[in-house]
């Protein structure tokens, strides 16, 4: 019997098909989820894995257990087969569920108390959130990979033996994994009837075989080489990063092109499987050492890859002065089409400079790019756990306000208030340094980053884990939350305590320990005040100095043991749990309410002005720490824009504008208002609606109800 | 010290991120005060020269301080009802500066070039990147034809791009002026039949259809904007009276045609005002499409 053969377009359907219907399931699996989609496949079956341990408490910690386990883990892991795919391969389950990743006679007692205090997400224990060099892996092989740990246990005669062995614990169960792949593809392509699926499946079979051991060669196989290595890392601690595979890619492209082996459209299919296998981080664009533009055809094919499957990607775009206009204009156009918030901007240049003040050369921070949410590493080479150390300002601000009021000897001033802020600013900043100190000594010891370090510069060679100080580069992100909050609650107690007398502190007080109730005019009296965001306005004023002194305390030394702190500004998804933390705030926000997004303006009219996206952009420009971490702005524009002739200019020069003015990164979302009104009222029916939800995009239908009530309650007050 | 020679105006809105009111990323200043009255006009609160009092009922939160701080006894209760005495109101604004539900609002705000183009001032990146600029609207901006040509002298000497839209209702010389601080004009032509213009609008086209001739001899570029609008200029001969009248004007960019709505209707309740236009309907896109290609065939551009 003769079948009809798919086209790459056709393959690609089914399985953006099959990928909504897992994100269904998984729904339902795991209930909502405020974070990124991953390329999870949800296992209806049973799945039981019991971790082998020696540990006196059966803890699976160290490197050793952790090498050895996730040797196993992957080797019972069950295969994943889509004959539809150009790739081989699947995830269904994460080795981190398994792992003790702390030595819970080892906790942090004595800073506990003061990180709840301020409500200080420390960061101890989180994993990844660095970036290694995939060009390490792609150069290498899983063969050369094994023979430089082996090369290296060598030479390191007095290292670490239970690291080494870990590292190759590693790579032999990634290399398992493919051969158990490979033996069901036999089987399946045995079974297969449909002539064009059982070839596929023979060349995938043919293509993993070679690179058990061998580095990839072909535009296919290096796709199929950066999927392995991916799942292996999200499998192992949810980590999720490619990089700038437009450039890492390019010379297989290239050769393969030349060779006629490859056509455009084969490619874009390869690059599409690749993000269906797993939405990973996508830096494309960008600047050489130099500052030259360094945009090919892959940055084009990659925004194409995307495009054709419609479903939570997460690319980014470098924007810079020298760029290639026609890659911003297809970037906005994309955002227009699709509606998917795909893809972000960013500016690394604008980032550089910033870094460079951390005594880093220019040209080093130029090839920073983007892995994660909001945040930058330097491939291989820069450890710095970025997104998951928060400080709550909000939180800080709460006991600040209440030491100075329960204080009786004192008149209670703005100025007052503002040093009590810096205080206990600066007190929660180093209880944050001392938690960073605490997680560089011992985390190594617990859950070492195995499958990031074999793509580092540093952890073989040295034998030594990343989270222990072996890459070149230490530089830690701690983020401030709740800008807006209390840039917000200053500007109000300025106005209606301070200048106009309306109420006293005392009666301030109260409201906020009563949580306004009964006393709706005075929340929104403290409410309706010029805040921040609406054009040099006190709340402005307050934002500017929050950020300039948050800044200062981050930078004006280093943790205790020494490493580099580097400021940002970002809340992530942590906006509403913080809030949850945080007391009725004076700038008329209730208790419980989620603290500010990010580093935006808090929405809403009847703040002194409108909030427009130029006034965002302006606004968050003007707020942004200058060391190298984002200050991300979140701009949800109205798609009524397009319908405009010009729609897509317009949304570019509000991109160029907000870099020219010195911002960092752009998530930018293009909605139907009314789509998303109708699925924040009916989520279900909108299975397939994909939301920039900050630093990275989700199904909206999968979001917690909090969040979605955020993001549309953020969408509705556009201006535009 | 203030200087007795400052020019202030009334001024309604300063909108940001305007995106139809001329090219590119603008800022629409409107300007208080009208000479036509359009039975379907959606900007009420633009009619007239002087602050007025606005109350949306539904944000109030039933406070009471309006009714405290007010001497005059504008805010009354009439059968359970908050009733505004709008021809006792004085425009003090004091029970506006209570009503932190915003609820009230003075409509109209007395301002100097100077704070308009303040804020004007903030979006000039965006203007330069996008090719926009500042935009002057009402209102009839031209009625405040002195506080106009300020505000667009220090945006010009600010390299701003600057556009105004009028309805062209007065003498020539008051829009003469402007055009050595203008760059584009935007100009409504609602109706060529005189008669109709006046039922309609309450005045005559005679002025306008003149100072549209003038114009168009002008070196500076314009568009021609025309509210389609049920029952007055929505059909098939009106339109084409309008884009004959227009065809020949070597300056004119496009012609925007403007579909009916009912946005503004809400508004008429807020200022205690009758709104004409509770019935209309809006025309539908294919009787856009059909009137577009009447300007379309005889050759000049079309938007809307």
């Amino acid at each position: 019997m003769r079948h009809k053969n798919y086209s790459f377009q056709e393959r690609l359907d089914i399985l953006r098909k099959t990928k909504l219907q897992h994100t269904k399931l998984k729904s339902i699996q795991q209930g909502a989820k405020d974070m990124d989609d991953w390329g999870q496949i949800p296992y209806e079956g049973g799945f039981i894995f019991v971790p082998e341990t020696d540990h006196p408490k059966g803890y699976v910690i160290g490197s050793k257990l952790c090498g050895k386990n996730f040797r196993l883990f992957l080797e019972k892991s069950p295969t994943y087969i889509s004959k539809l795919s150009s790739l081989l391969g699947g995830y269904y389950f994460i080795f981190a569920s398994y792992v003790t990743k702390w030595d819970p006679e080892n906790y942090w007692v004595h800073l506990a108390q003061e990180q709840k205090k301020y409500n200080i997400l420390s960061g101890i224990t989180a994993s990844h959130h660095f970036g290694m060099d995939l060009k390490l892996g792609l150069e290498l092989g899983f063969g050369g990979i094994l023979d430089k740990i082996k090369y290296y246990r060598e030479k390191n005669s007095s290292g670490d033996i239970d690291f080494y062995d870990a590292l190759e614990n590693v790579v032999i169960g990634i290399q398992n994994w493919i051969k158990n792949h490979i033996k069901d593809a036999k089987e399946a392509a045995k079974k297969e009837n449909h002539l064009q699926l059982k070839n596929n499946l023979e060349e995938m079979v043919e293509i993993n075989t070679k690179l058990i051991t061998n580095p990839p060669e072909t535009f296919r196989e290096v796709c199929q080489w950066a999927a392995w290595y991916q799942m292996a890392a999200r499998v192992y601690n949810g980590s999720g990063a490619l990089g700038n595979i437009d450039q890492l890619f390019y010379p297989y492209y290239k050769k393969d092109k030349e060779r006629g082996y490859l056509t455009d459209e084969e490619a874009i299919f390869h690059l599409a499987c690749l993000n269906i296998t797993d939405p990973q981080y996508i830096h494309i664009g960008g600047i050489d050492e130099k500052g030259k533009d360094i945009t090919n055809e892959l940055s084009f094919l990659i925004l194409e890859a995307v495009h054709s499957i419609k479903i939570a990607a997460n690319i980014a775009v470098d924007v810079h002065d020298n760029m290639d206009k026609k890659l911003l204009y297809k970037s906005v156009e994309l955002l227009f089409k699709d509606k998917l918030g795909i893809p972000r901007f960013f500016s690394i240049e604008n980032m550089a400079e910033g870094f460079a003040k951390n005594g880093i050369p220019i040209e080093t921070a130029r090839k920073r790019i983007q892995v994660g949410c909001h945040w930058f590493s330097l491939p291989g080479s820069e450890y710095c756990v970025s997104d998951v150390i928060k400080i709550n300002f909000a939180k800080v601000f709460d006991v600040a306000f209440h030491e100075m009021m329960e204080d009786f000897s004192i008149k209670p001033t703005i100025n007052g208030l503002w040093n009590y802020f810096e205080k206990h600013l600066k007190k929660a900043v180093e209880v944050t340094a001392q938690g960073i100190d605490l997680h560089m000594e011992y985390f190594h010891k617990y859950f070492p980053e195995l499958v990031l370090d074999i793509l580092c510069y540093g952890p073989i060679e040295k034998g030594v884990d990343a989270t222990h100080g072996s890459l070149k580069y230490n530089t830690i992100g701690v983020d401030g939350a709740g800008l807006a909050t209390v840039a917000d609650s200053f500007a109000a107690i300025e106005l209606r305590v301070e200048k106009e007398k309306r109420i006293t502190w005392k009666e301030l007080l109260k409201c906020i320990d009563v949580n306004f109730t009964g006393e709706e005019k005075i929340r929104l009296m403290l409410q309706n005040i010029a805040c921040y965001g609406r054009g040099e306005t006190r709340g402005d004023y307050w934002a500017k100095r929050l950020s300039e002194t948050f800044t200062k305390m981050i930078k004006e030394k280093t943790t205790p043991a020494g490493w580099t702190m580097i400021p940002g500004l970002f809340s992530w998804a942590s906006t509403i749990e913080m809030g949850k933390e945080t007391g009725a705030t004076p700038n008329g926000r209730r208790a419980g309410e989620p603290i500010s997004f990010g580093a935006n303006p808090d929405p809403g009219v009847f703040k002194g002005g409108s909030l427009t996206p130029t006034s965002l952009a302006i606004a968050v420009a003007k707020v942004q720490p200058g060391y190298g971490n984002t200050a991300p702005l979140q701009l949800d524009v109205d798609s009524g824009l397009i319908y405009d002739e010009n729609g897509i200019e317009k949304l570019e020069a509000i991109i160029t504008g907000h870099f020219k003015l010195g911002g960092t990164l752009i998530n930018a979302n293009v909605l139907d208002k009314e789509k998303i009104y109708e699925a924040y009222k009916n989520p279900s029916k909108y299975p397939d609606l994909i939301v920039r939800v900050t630093g990275f995009s989700a199904y909206f239908a999968s979001l917690s109800d909090e969040f979605r009530k955020l993001v549309y309650e953020r969408i509705v007050s556009l201006s535009c | 010290m203030v200087n007795k020679k400052t020019i202030t105006g009334f001024v309604f809105d300063i909108q940001q991120f305007s995106l139809h009111d001329g090219p590119g990323i603008r800022t629409t200043v409107f300007l208080k005060g009208c000479s036509l009255r359009c039975f379907w006009c959606q900007n009420p609160e633009g009619l007239t020269v002087k602050s007025e009092l606005q109350f949306f009922a539904t944000r109030c939160i039933g406070c009471g301080s309006c009714f405290r701080v007010c001497t005059n006894k504008v805010h009354i209760i009439e059968n359970g009802k908050h009733i505004i005495k709008r021809e006792r109101c004085m425009q003090c604004g004091k029970c506006v500066d209570e009503c932190f539900a915003r609820a009230l609002i003075m409509v109209g705000k007395e301002m100097t070039s100077d704070e308009v183009v303040k804020v004007v001032i903030q979006d000039k990146m965006f203007y330069s990147l996008s090719g926009g600029g500042v935009t002057l609207s009402g209102g009839e901006p031209v009625l405040q034809s002195e506080f106009a040509y300020e505000i667009l002298k220090k945006c010009k000497n600010n390299n701003i791009h600057t556009a105004i839209e009028t309805a062209l209702n007065f003498k020539w010389d008051n829009i003469k002026v402007l055009l050595s601080v203008l760059d584009i004009v935007i100009m409504d032509i609602k109706h060529i039949d005189s008669k109709k213009h006046q039922e309609a609008t309450g005045v005559s086209n005679k002025l306008i259809l003149e100072n549209a001739k003038r114009l168009s001899k002008e070196k500076i570029p314009i568009i021609i904007r025309v509210p389609v609008i049920p029952l007055f200029n929505d059909n098939v001969g009106d339109i084409k009276k309008i884009t004959d009248f227009a065809k020949d004007f070597p300056n004119l960019l496009y012609i925007e045609l403007l579909p009916f709505h009912r946005l503004g209707e809400s508004k008429y309740e807020t200022l205690g005002l009758f709104c004409n236009t509770k019935k209309s309907i809006a025309p539908d896109k294919t009787k856009m499409l059909k009137f577009a290609n009447i300007v379309r065939n005889v050759g000049i551009r079309v938007k809307g």
